[in-house]
């Protein structure tokens, strides 16, 4: 059933985000032509069409990373908290699929939107000899490539896989903290959007405040002397340290906000 | 095995009670209306026996089921509200209820669909509210299910289109199941229904069949409905 | 056909009286297949089980009879068909001449009254008016 939910998410959320990537591209392409040919020309109006089409661009850029944002909300909230939720809360399906198929299809478009941005941003760069030079640039890396130690080379792939899984948790946490003061905030018999703010306002505040006592804890506690644990790590064992406790962190994080969301949804569901 | 099952249920919001020890029973193969004046209790009975909210105290199942994903697959609802997504097309409606539902018609949905003229590229959001509400009946009656729970299908509909709901829900309902349909519009309805069930404050006035309160009072249920809430 | 229904009878009663004045009528002609039940009921805008319960009434009186496959039909029976009808027209003169009485007529008024109605409503007919 959890693939039956994403594929109508993704019909319900591609129908706004693939024109959206179409102008970026349409944009694009044409910022690249202006910078070219039209920014500078003799004639002043079609100069300015030129400057008109590359802040196009910027608003597109603006508008993709913006709609991908309100989407993971919106949808969360119409779909699921609005008149839609009498439809979706009675199919065959459990909150958990629910949540998951909300949370994946985000991401993706997160993702998606990120990598979009890059290659338009490619695009617009690109000029004659731009293609030979990027592959200048690819050979140049992989030979300094081929002048790592084994060792290195392994440290560096790990280190960004690590941080890709990173910033993919951390969209994911971030979603679930909106969820959960959506859904805690519709629990509520009125003002559930304003309860809903408060909440996530709320959620901000505790977040901040067990962090920073978590932080003041250790410093304070120093732990390594405490435990008599003798350990002085190398930079590169310290960074993966580093990384791997975040994603530690931030899966804690999204759990928690992941709790809190099924259990309004399951216990204190409460349609208008 | 009765298809739907209430013991001593109670709900509350807040402090204001909606369900004060509610008990009935109903059996498959029948219609049942559910039957009280605004705010008696009948459309807080029916989200909990769909699993939109959880009893505060006493039972309530489905197909002997505690409402929840499983009873869900053998209820067909259709909510007071138009709840389908607005920026669907009806041929996406129908992907979307034959995905979930496997007890779907949908050849049945098309050919009621047809009678109304809706193209299957037709975007809900551009049919008026009334044809919207004819396009989920459809939907919700398009399936073979074991309880159908509709909750005020014909308030606030004109004549017309009161007959095509009724009719509808006559036409497609699967015999074997039970169908209950809430309403405070009794003499429209009453024809239709075996039983009925009156309800107020949270609690069972009265539960008898259609045929018998006629034969016995002399009078028709619309009739006794209002001797029995007169104000 | 049309179907009416009063407020103070049991409706599957009514529904018996009104299939018997379709079958007299000729709208389910003898010997034919009836629709299915649930077509039926569709159509009155009742219950199909209150429509079965009626159509079973009727079956035991004899004006219908059920094949096990291809359904119900009208009897092919004419005199029953016609004794379906003295029926009918028994249960209206009945009712027509207890008003009549409430009314404070006297039988031989009622007659008259009657002939001359029906005199002047066949002149309207053959006049054109």
């Amino acid at each position: 059933m959890l693939r039956k939910l994403l594929k109508h998410e993704f019909r319900a959320t591609g129908r706004i985000m693939l024109p959206m990537y179409l102008v970026l591209l349409a944009t694009a392409v044409g910022s690249n032509l202006s910078g070219r040919w039209m920014i500078g020309s003799r004639f002043s109006a079609v100069s300015i069409l030129g400057v008109l089409i590359v802040t196009a661009f910027g608003f597109a850029i603006f508008g993709v990373l913006l709609m991908s944002f309100v989407l993971m909300i919106q949808r969360f909230y119409k779909n699921l908290l609005q008149d839609e939720g009498y439809l979706m809360f009675t199919l065959p399906v459990s909150v958990h699929q629910h949540i998951w198929s909300k949370l994946i299809v985000s991401a993706v478009w997160f993702i998606t939107t990120v990598l979009a941005v890059i290659g338009a941003s490619l695009i617009v760069a690109y000029q004659g000899g731009f293609l030979r030079e990027m592959l200048d640039f690819l050979r140049y890396f992989f030979q300094g490539l081929q002048k790592l130690k084994i060792t290195e080379a392994l440290n560096g792939t790990v280190y960004l896989v690590e941080l890709f899984i990173l910033v993919f948790l951390a969209m994911a946490a971030f979603s679930l903290q909106f969820y959960a003061a959506l859904a805690a905030g519709h629990s509520q018999p009125n003002h559930k959007m304003l309860w809903s703010v408060g909440c996530f306002f709320g959620f901000q505040a505790v977040l901040q405040f067990s962090g920073t006592m978590l932080l003041i804890g250790l410093t304070r506690l120093d732990l390594f002397r405490y435990l008599k644990f003798d350990w002085d790590p190398t930079p590169a064992v310290a960074i993966h340290v580093g990384l791997l406790m975040s994603i530690g962190c931030v899966v804690i994080y999204g759990a928690i906000f992941y709790a809190v969301t099924t259990f309004f949804l399951k216990r204190h569901l409460n349609l208008e | 095995m009765s298809v739907l099952e209430c013991k001593e249920l109670c709900k509350r919001y807040g402090r204001t009670a909606a369900l004060e020890g509610l008990s009935f029973t109903v059996e498959p193969g029948r219609i049942v209306g559910l039957l009280g004046p605004n705010g008696s209790g009948k459309t807080t009975l029916i989200k909990l026996a769909n699993g939109l909210l959880t009893p505060d105290a006493g039972y309530i199942s489905v197909c002997d089921m505690a409402p929840g994903r499983e009873s869900r697959s053998l209820v067909s609802y259709l909510p007071e509200r138009t709840a389908i997504p607005l920026w669907m097309s009806a041929a996406q409606l129908l992907d979307f209820y034959g995905d979930f539902y496997a007890d779907f018609r949908r050849d049945a949905a098309e050919e009621m669909l047809g009678h109304l003229n809706i193209h299957p590229r037709q975007v809900i959001k551009q049919m008026s509210k009334g044809t919207r509400e004819k396009v989920q009946l459809i939907m919700v009656m398009s399936r073979a299910a074991k309880l159908y729970l509709l909750d005020e299908p014909i308030g606030g509909v004109d004549p017309a289109t009161r007959d095509y709901i009724l009719s509808t829900i006559i036409g497609n309902y699967n015999p074997e199941a039970a169908v209950v349909i809430s309403t405070h519009l009794i003499a429209d309805v009453e024809k239709v229904l075996d039983e009925v069930i009156f309800i107020n404050q949270g609690q069972v006035m009265l539960q008898s069949s259609v045929d018998q309160i006629r034969e016995e009072k002399g009078m028709s249920v619309d009739a006794l409905f209002r001797e029995v809430f007169k104000c | 056909m049309r179907w009416e229904f009063s407020n103070d009878a049991p409706i599957y009663t009514q529904l018996i009286q009104q299939v018997k004045v379709g079958i007299v009528a000729g709208i389910f002609p003898p010997g034919e297949r009836l629709p299915s039940v649930r077509e039926l009921a569709t159509e009155a805008g009742v219950n199909p089980n209150t429509m079965q319960r009626a159509l079973a009434e009727l079956e035991r009186d004899g004006l219908v009879y059920s094949q096990r496959t291809a359904g119900r039909f009208v009897t092919e029976d004419e005199i029953m068909i016609q004794a379906a009808k003295r029926g009918l027209a028994q249960r209206h003169v009945k009712s027509f001449i207890e008003a009549m009485l409430r009314l404070g007529f006297r039988q031989e008024e009622i007659v008259a009254l009657l002939k001359q109605e029906i005199e002047e409503g066949t002149r309207d007919v053959s006049t054109g008016m």
